[in-house]
């Protein structure tokens, strides 16, 4: 017995070993890839399992506009997508036209040599061009993918708890914090933030204190190197969260995000602030419930000029696979994907904000989330310039805040560590 | 059967091993040893992205902090499952009748998927609907009503003993097997030159067991290193709250897929590769010792 269990014991002890090791082998693929006559067929690669009737249904109507061609969408999970992708993309059996990240989860893939530049190809001179960065290589300014969707940071609430409650959408920073004062008062928890889940807390901090250090300003000043993130306006935007902090439910750092999207679907919480991406959520949670949307006024101190924000950042993009046989087609349909046509589609079946611009909204909430972040959008700055290297901004932040939450450091330590965290691998433009 | 024979039947799984286990594994080695454009390889760059893990951000404060869970997560685990699991492997081993049935249901929960066991265990630990905390206020324990993975003093400790609930069937059958292995006569001569149950045990049945202990030992020393998936389903990929459940596997898994820099394939290679050195090192250290100490018994 002693013979056999210490046998055991090391091999189990060399193939734990060789499985840790393993795990991080990215392996190469082959597979036969040849054009079939005259009909093509392009297989398109995604994350959105979600959306599969919907990508089918908007590419038919590109089948029928294109006789020949069939788009096969071929969706994985979104956890393991990252790692498919690569593997796909590295051998010769990957996509024509793969689902790809924006902004620094992107690079991997450009760095790579794995997509076909489209600056020949499509023109999206008239985009938003906070949007359009997210499609770049961040090395070569180089145009790699189209965008397909916008998503923005927004502060949901109840619009007929407000009604009950005699509350008007507050304007001013004071009317604000007398209506979290008022629902405090009816017992109820003013703002549902889980801030268990550390990368919900940098969308939180945008959310409430994106007027307050400057919005789309302070980006400028940030990228040119003027400022930085131990500037005093930004310090004092992580301090708005811990003011906010008694208007949160209680023992905020252990409810998970799913618990304060549960708290206020269940109408126990008045607002909650989150993305876009979270709308179909919340109107599966609670289908009888009447959403809206605000974006919260800048409190006080705020640099002149500064006004309510609602910020925005480019979420998914196509690309081009630069092993495909069939570039030609490819980048066909990636072009068709720049258009009004394809965009309305985005908007109308997968619901989500296109990053075609002129695209009109039948949900009244992702209308008025479009028509906010035309009017006073501004860049989600730690996600769209700040996770081109480790650690990333949105990492430094989320936990920074949760450590505020906790009492174990002030806004300033926060905003000081994550600037020392960036700045090890962030080079201003000029 | 002779060697040639022998070989023969051996070629399958050696191929397979090789195939699917060395091949990567060495080849993930190398790759620590290079410079990395997403997954095209670039330039051999030496131990550069070894001294980046000691001396670039996050790495200078996530590394010894994960490390220092890895090796709480281990002694937590030796204490407390492993201390229960002889006990209760000691008291089913008088209970012949209901010994299997018993150590049937102490190990059903390891049958469970531990990210299923992790996200459970959050439920019922929320403080916003969670059973535990509604109840302690219910029965005026209000003051132990804690944000159980709100707080890090409290959420690591809540990983590791959820990891020992989980586990606990795991020492039973193995210390229950080898309790099975130790004569009854020895036990009886003991008493009948006047030992009680405890010297007994002391004397007799715990040197027998040595083995046994070492062989656990070992294992959850591996165990522990390795751990993964419980705390992913506990703090996500970071370590929620504020790096408080942090390890060595999540630091790897966030550098590997999770990072915003190019040359994530060089630096997690290398990780990997530091925590292969950790784990069979340490196994391979502890297993000699244990093995010297063994002769002592039984030579």
């Amino acid at each position: 017995m002693t013979f056999r269990s210490r046998r055991t014991g090391t091999a189990l002890v060399v193939g734990a070993g060789l499985l840790a090791l393993a795990a991080c082998a990215p392996s190469s693929s082959s597979g036969d890839g040849g054009a079939d006559g005259d009909s093509t067929t392009l297989t398109v690669w995604s994350w959105r399992v979600e959306d599969k009737a919907a990508y089918e249904k908007i590419f038919d109507a590109y089948e029928a506009k294109n006789p020949g061609v069939t788009v096969d969408f071929k969706p994985f999970k979104a956890t393991e997508y990252n790692k498919i992708l690569a593997t796909g993309l590295a051998g010769s059996d990957g996509p024509d036209v793969p689902q790809v990240r924006s902004y620094g989860g992107l690079q991997t893939t450009v760095a790579s040599g794995s997509l076909v530049p489209l600056d020949d190809a499509v023109d999206l001179s008239a985009w938003d061009e906070n949007i359009v960065a997210g499609a770049k290589g961040k090395e070569d300014g180089k145009l790699y993918s189209v965008p397909l969707a916008r998503q923005a940071t927004v502060l949901f609430y109840d619009k007929k708890m407000f009604a009950d409650n005699g509350i008007q959408v507050p304007t001013t920073w004071d009317q604000f914090m007398s209506v979290n004062d008022t629902l405090l008062g009816k017992g109820i928890t003013p703002l549902a933030v889980g801030a268990k889940d550390d990368w919900t807390l940098p969308i939180v901090h945008e959310v409430l204190g994106a007027s307050r250090f400057g919005g789309a300003a302070f980006q400028k000043s940030v990228q040119s190197g003027e400022k930085d993130f131990t500037d005093p306006d930004f310090v004092a935007s992580v301090d708005v969260l811990k003011d906010l902090e008694k208007y949160m439910p209680k023992s905020v750092t252990g409810v998970a995000v799913t618990d304060a999207m549960t708290l206020f679907s269940s109408g126990k919480a008045a607002m909650y602030p989150g993305g876009s991406y979270d709308l179909a959520a919340l109107q599966t949670a609670n289908p009888e419930m009447d959403l809206g949307v605000f974006q919260v006024p800048p409190a006080p101190g705020a640099p002149s000029g500064s006004e309510a924000t609602t910020a925005g950042w480019a979420d998914g993009n196509f690309a081009v696979n630069a092993k495909s046989p069939r570039k030609e087609a490819a980048t066909k349909l990636v072009q068709w994907m720049a258009t009004p046509e394809f965009g309305q589609m985005v908007a109308d079946d997968i619901k989500q904000i296109s990053a075609v611009p002129g695209v009109t909204y039948s949900d009244p909430v992702l209308k008025d989330v479009a028509a906010n972040l035309d009017a006073n959008g501004s860049p989600y700055l730690l996600l769209t310039d700040f996770r081109y290297g480790s650690p990333s901004g949105t990492d430094l932040l989320g936990k920074g805040t949760q450590e505020l939450f906790l009492g174990s450091k002030d806004a300033k330590t926060v905003s000081t560590e994550l600037n020392e965290g960036v700045m090890t691998w962030f080079e201003p433009t000029s | 059967m002779n060697r040639r024979t022998g070989l023969l039947f051996v070629t399958p799984a050696l191929a397979l091993f090789g195939v699917f286990v060395l091949y990567p594994m060495v080849t993930s080695f190398s790759y620590a040893f290079y410079g990395w454009a997403g997954t095209a390889r670039q330039g051999f760059v030496g131990l550069e992205n070894f001294t980046a893990l000691f001396t670039r951000a996050p790495f200078t404060t996530d590394l010894p902090r994960a490390l220092w869970h890895n090796v709480l997560f281990f002694v937590g685990t030796m204490l407390v499952q492993n201390t229960i699991g002889l006990t209760v492997a000691f008291l089913l081993h008088r209970r012949a009748r209901t010994r299997r049935a018993l150590q049937t249901l102490y190990a059903m929960p390891y049958l469970v998927s531990p990210i299923v066991i992790g996200y459970l265990w959050t439920l019922l630990l929320s403080p916003t609907f969670g059973p535990v905390n509604t109840l302690l206020t219910k029965v005026g324990l209000e003051s132990w009503a804690l944000p159980w993975l709100g707080d890090p003093d409290t959420a690591l400790w809540v990983v590791i003993l959820v990891s020992v609930w989980q586990w606990i069937g795991f020492p039973v059958l193995l210390y229950g097997a080898a309790l099975g292995g130790v004569p009854d006569e020895l036990t009886e001569a003991a008493r009948v030159d006047g030992a009680s149950n405890g010297q007994a045990f002391r004397r007799v049945v715990l040197p027998l067991l040595v083995p046994a202990i070492g062989t656990v030992s070992v294992l959850t020393f591996i165990f522990a290193m390795e751990a993964f998936a419980l705390p992913y389903a506990f703090g996500g990929s970071t370590g929620n709250p504020a790096g408080s459940t942090d390890f060595l596997s999540l630091l790897f898994y966030r550098t590997a897929f999770d990072s915003g820099s190019t040359d994530a394939i060089g630096t997690s290679s290398a990780l990997a590769t530091l925590l292969f050195l950790l784990i069979f090192g340490g196994a391979f250290g502890a297993t000699a010792v244990l093995r010297r100490h063994e002769k002592g018994i039984t030579g």
